[in-house]
């Protein structure tokens, strides 16, 4: 049934208890996200050091379980890598929820794919894809450093 | 009266969703259409078609004298003194728009105060916004009680020398809070300040009458009554149609047309420049005649009792929160169910059939004052019954499973 795979337990489990969801201190880059349609909104925090590696990530904001659980899963899951293995990772998830079956990215391991597939389910919810592409959107404007908060109604 | 006969008028019940079948809570959003609506629709062009007011030939007699009798059905339907008050608009929000727009232009100036409340939709907000950022007017905003009411005493309040317009809504699509229209019009009034009643919700779901409101504007959204989208109604003295500016300028709406001057057209031509939505509109007679047919006084005690039923449903279900408790409460019962978000009940209640809308309802001010960021709302039509509030509570139910709540 598809609401048991949009609403799989690792889902629920990160939507009810979102992990980096804080302010990261000393961070060096950030946005925000919105989404208009819902009210959904999301500011990411990054601290990279010399090498331009994640130290730390983190996010403040409110939405859906799915937003909420894409955002904690995210930010375990590019905390410690370099700041063009992020961009990958972003691009990579961002084609898998659009239209492709898997993620091809040679960065993560396969018990990380495993659970960023589990929120392959909103492909089914055309409305709800918003809710889980709006952190990632808005990691990226981050690290672009863009300045520009994401609008969830001008990206695709 | 027999709302399952009513149900049988609206072909889409026809249609399952997910399998189920369709319960539909979504009618402060856009109502269904009965299946006279949709045949009038058809029939018009296929058999009749032309456009109005234009042409001599017969298909053109024959077209404008339908689109003027829905004028005519539509001012006995609100009581309005002259059919020559109804104004045809693509919605009610462009009926606003006019409003705003030419009594700005006309009558408004640096420093002028507009009053509003805290449960306007955005479309009873961002045309005023705009008066904000062009003339420098003020807008204030009358405060909603711990009940998401708005009391008489919270207008009056803001009113000083400088008000120059009341713009609120008859029934909030939020809170479902009927507002005093009678007597804030009176208050208004006394001061010699126009109001304008935002009736997008008021219209589908209570008598109105223009004579006995005395209100100088209403704005109606047709296909929240069943009608064609497409299509809303500005309601406005003759008075002041005789004095605002044009709003488009166009075909139909001139007099006379030379290269160094126009004249503009009597009413209700001024206002309806363009060619108009005529299929919608003709259509839209057969709206207020099923509305007439049911009758406003019965539809009113069907979805009252029904809303109250609602409360009660839904106050026994310990997770849910109504949002509001207005003691003048119109078909609207939004909530929040602890700890799961709206659209998260609005996805998983869509697997049952069950449609309701998530999100701010376009009531950004209000969602904002109550401090949620989201509410999910289940609203009534004609066509809902007791067992549309049982499904909706089971539904309800089942997030709280998923959710392990
Ligand atoms: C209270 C209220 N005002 C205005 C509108 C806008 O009406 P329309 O869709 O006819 O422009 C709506 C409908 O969403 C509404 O509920």
């Amino acid at each position: 049934m598809d609401l048991k795979e949009l609403y799989q337990e690792i889902i629920l489990d990160h939507g009810k208890n979102p992990r980096n969801l804080r302010k990261t201190e000393n961070f060096n880059k950030d946005a925000k996200g919105h989404n208009p349609l819902c009210g959904d909104k999301v500011h990411v925090y990054l601290k990279l050091d010399e090498d331009k590696k994640v130290q730390d990530i983190s996010f403040e904001g409110q939405g859906c379980a799915i937003s909420m659980a894409s955002a904690s899963i995210m930010t375990d899951l590019v905390k410690g890598k370099e700041e063009h293995e992020v961009k990958e990772i972003v691009q990579d998830f961002l084609e898998m929820i659009k239209k492709k079956d898997k993620l091809n990215n040679k960065i993560l391991e396969e018990n990380e794919k495993t659970k960023l597939m589990c929120l392959s389910g909103v492909k089914k919810y055309p409305m709800r894809v918003k809710c889980a592409t709006l952190s990632w959107h808005t990691l990226t404007s981050a690290i672009d450093n863009t300045q520009e908060e994401i609008n969830s109604e001008n990206i695709d | 009266m027999n709302i399952e006969n009513i149900k049988k008028q609206f072909p889409i019940f026809n249609n399952k969703v997910h399998n189920n079948d369709l319960v539909y809570l979504d009618s402060a959003n856009s109502s269904q259409k009965p299946q006279v609506v949709v045949d009038r629709i058809y029939d018009f062009y296929t058999k009749e078609f032309s456009n109005v007011g234009r042409s001599v030939h017969y298909l053109a007699v024959a077209a404008t004298n339908l689109y003027e009798e829905t004028r005519s059905l539509v001012q006995k339907y609100i009581n309005a003194k002259d059919p020559n008050e109804i104004v045809f608009t693509k919605g009610a929000t462009e009926a606003i728009n006019l409003v705003a727009n030419t009594f700005g232009q006309k009558f408004l100036k640096e420093g002028d105060e507009i009053i509003l409340t805290e449960l306007e939709h955005h479309s009873n907000y961002v045309p005023w916004h705009y008066l904000r950022r062009s003339k420098g007017v003020q807008i204030k905003f009358a405060e909603i009680n711990s009940d998401g009411e708005i009391s008489l005493e919270s207008i009056q309040k803001l009113i000083s020398p400088k008000t120059k317009m009341i713009a609120i809504t008859h029934l909030s699509n939020v809170t479902g809070a009927i507002l005093p229209i009678k007597e804030i019009t009176r208050l208004a009034h006394s001061k010699n300040i126009p109001i304008l009643i935002d009736g997008c919700q008021g219209a589908p779901h209570l008598r109105i009458d223009m004579q006995e409101i005395g209100c100088d504007f209403y704005a109606i959204s047709c296909h929240k009554m069943y009608g064609p989208t497409g299509l809303g109604i500005l309601y406005a003295k003759k008075k002041w149609l005789e004095a605002l500016p044009p709003y488009q300028g166009g075909g139909g709406m001139i007099s006379e047309v030379k290269k160094d001057g126009i004249t503009f057209g009597d009413l209700p031509n001024k206002y309806e420049a363009g060619t108009m939505a005529t299929a919608q509109v003709i259509a839209f007679a057969e709206s207020i005649k099923f509305l007439n047919q049911i009758g406003i006084k019965n539809i009113e005690k069907h979805e009252n009792e029904l809303t109250k039923y609602g409360e009660e449903v839904l106050r026994k279900n310990n997770s849910v929160t109504l949002v509001g408790n207005p003691k003048n409460k119109g078909s609207v019962l939004s909530f929040t169910l602890d700890g799961i978000h709206a659209h998260d009940i609005a996805t998983i209640l869509d697997e049952d059939g069950v449609a309701i809308r998530a999100g701010h309802h376009c009531c950004q001010i209000l969602h904002d004052k109550l401090g949620l960021a989201a509410t999910a709302r289940a609203s009534l039509g004609i066509y809902n019954t007791r067992e549309d509030i049982d499904k909706l509570n089971e539904s309800i139910n089942k997030c709280k499973k998923i959710f392990n709540k």
